[in-house]
């Protein structure tokens, strides 16, 4: 028999429902991003995030299942992210699922917003394992060591700045508009790598570090900026880039031969960045190990993800009650 | 007809079951940290202990705010969603007509909640919840000056300021707005009465 997962996610600025048929086909998907308003404020303002997830849930609900062509009843499970992210927002989803759950009387599926991250790789393609992850986002640099299906061993993270974090505030200082990221690789496209940065947290560990490395930046740019020298963003935008994306394939590459794994995933709002893609595409040409990124939709927050990663956690049998709570960090689990 | 009422905008979460005039199950305590663990269970305790399920309901009643933003967000999000899948009439009242709901010896009576700063949450009611003073983010002297102005003799109640304790009789509110039109649960929102800090920094900058 089919299972039908009703996924909800709003841990940050995004508003999604989606349908997924057995952890891997995509039914429907409505995402309400709110990015466009929280640009106002040069970041998300989590009192704003909450107001407009609470007026917008249901809407997105209808749409998602009249998109579908669906009923609830048609529904198997209702996966939820639970954590890590903004509380308030974290809590119209969970809300919302509770009572849904409860109304309808649904097995209640809770999601780690990253295993979301991490399977929206299987509506790309299935799975296989043992993987390495890569997840890089706004609030996580992560590589994460599965050795099957729903069995997260996180080998290493940021020591301080996730990655998606150090570009904000790169962006910021150099005048980039927001969202940082974005913007600031596609200036890194057009500049060339001229400027002396360190490569950060260059070690045997699994580990990053990229508050060094942002410092470096803005230190050079106030120091330029002083001297009267005319600085050029792309250039210095290359220069970061580059920094980035080498550690991280460093340490990426190194962790796939310490494992013997041969399954590359990467995940989260950075593996969106194209310096990334472009490296890791390369290395893994070149090792012979098989890399699946998913489309630049999938590397959102989304509810498809959180729906992949549910049907999974539905099938070896994660359950939560109706006192479920958000939790605002929580390790990958 | 069967109602469900839901607060979770006061001090005070109360989730109630009311049959006509009948009060079937109430649950009132102190609302705490813990509302979001705490109130699926409550629900589901009040439909068990009444025999009922959700799809007996005939109106939702809800409180909308003022109060806390994460309280009152999370009594309407159940209340939206529910209202929505059952296609159930849901009204939503004001959280400070709540407060002054219960029995008063005064004919007027003038609900504050702190706002921080000092600045409240308040309203000016009678004893038949018709509100004098509508529900306002206000200065606490400011308040009470426009009381005075309005009525001669009335009582403050506050759960947070040392006044009189408010008491709540959901049954009476029910029955206030029994023939209210009822609201889209897509346009059922808070009623926060005050912009967000970003946003006001935001309009101070641009009025600049």
């Amino acid at each position: 028999m089919d299972t039908y997962i009703l996924a909800i996610e709003s841990s940050c600025d995004e508003t999604s429902l989606s349908i997924i048929k057995n952890g891997c086909e995509e039914i429907s998907t409505v995402v309400l991003s709110q990015m466009d308003t929280h640009a106002n404020y040069g970041g998300v303002v989590p009192e704003i995030a909450s107001r407009m997830h609470i007026e917008n849930i249901t809407l997105v609900l209808e749409e998602c299942l009249k998109k579908a062509n669906m009923a609830m009843d048609d529904i198997t499970a209702i996966a939820i992210t639970y954590g890590p992210g903004l509380i308030g927002s974290l809590l119209i989803g969970l809300m919302a699922a509770k009572t849904l759950a409860y109304i309808y009387d649904k097995p209640l599926v809770p999601v780690h917003h990253i295993a979301g991250h991490i399977y929206a790789n299987n509506l790309v393609k299935t799975m296989e394992f043992p993987l390495m992850a890569l997840v890089v986002s706004g609030g996580h640099t992560e590589l994460v060591y599965m050795k099957e299906n729903y069995s997260f061993e996180v080998i290493g993270t940021t020591l301080d700045d996730a990655v998606g974090e150090a570009y904000d505030k790169v962006a910021r200082v150099i005048g980039v508009k927001y969202p940082g990221g974005p913007n600031v690789d596609k200036l890194a496209h057009i500049g060339t790598d001229t400027y002396n940065l360190p490569l950060p947290l260059d070690d045997d560990s699994f580990n990053f570090s990229f508050s060094g490395l942002k410092s470096a930046v803005i230190n050079l740019y106030h120091n330029e900026e002083q001297r009267g020298n005319v600085i050029n963003k792309e250039n210095l935008a290359c220069s970061f880039q580059n920094r980035v994306v080498d550690i991280l394939t460093k340490k990426t590459m190194h962790a796939l031969t310490e494992y013997g794994v041969k399954n590359l995933i990467v995940a989260g709002g950075v593996s969106a960045n194209k310096g990334l893609r472009e490296k890791l595409t390369f290395l893994c040409e070149k090792e012979d190990v098989n890399l699946t990124i998913p489309e630049i939709k999938y590397c959102t927050d989304n509810a498809a993800m959180i729906g992949a990663a549910g049907y999974f956690a539905y099938k070896i049998g994660r359950r939560a009650d109706l006192t479920l709570n958000a939790k605002a960090t929580d390790k990958l689990n | 007809m069967r109602s469900l009422f839901i607060n979770t905008s006061t001090k005070k979460l109360i989730i109630g079951i009311v049959e006509d005039d009948k009060v079937l199950y109430e649950y009132s305590d102190t609302n705490s940290n813990e509302l979001s663990s705490k109130i699926m269970p409550i629900i589901d305790e009040a439909f068990t202990k009444t025999n009922l399920k959700p799809v007996d309901i005939d109106t939702i009643f809800v409180t909308n705010g003022p109060g806390s933003f994460t309280g009152i967000r999370i009594g309407l999000t159940i209340a939206k969603v529910m209202a929505w899948s059952l296609k159930m009439k849901v009204v939503p009242v004001s959280s400070l007509e709540l407060m002054v709901s219960g029995n008063y010896n005064s004919d007027y009576i003038l609900p504050l909640m702190d706002a921080r700063r000092n600045n409240v949450f308040g309203a000016l009611y009678d004893r038949n919840l018709n509100p004098i003073i509508n529900d306002s983010f206000i200065n606490y002297e400011d308040m009470i000056n426009r009381a005075n102005d309005m009525v001669k003799d009335y009582t403050i109640v506050s759960h947070e300021f040392d006044f009189e304790e408010p008491k709540y009789d959901i049954v009476k509110v029910i029955k206030k707005h029994i023939n209210d039109k009822g609201i889209n649960p897509h346009e059922l929102n808070p009623n926060y009465l005050k912009m967000t800090e970003a946003e006001e920094n935001l309009s101070k900058k641009e009025g600049e």
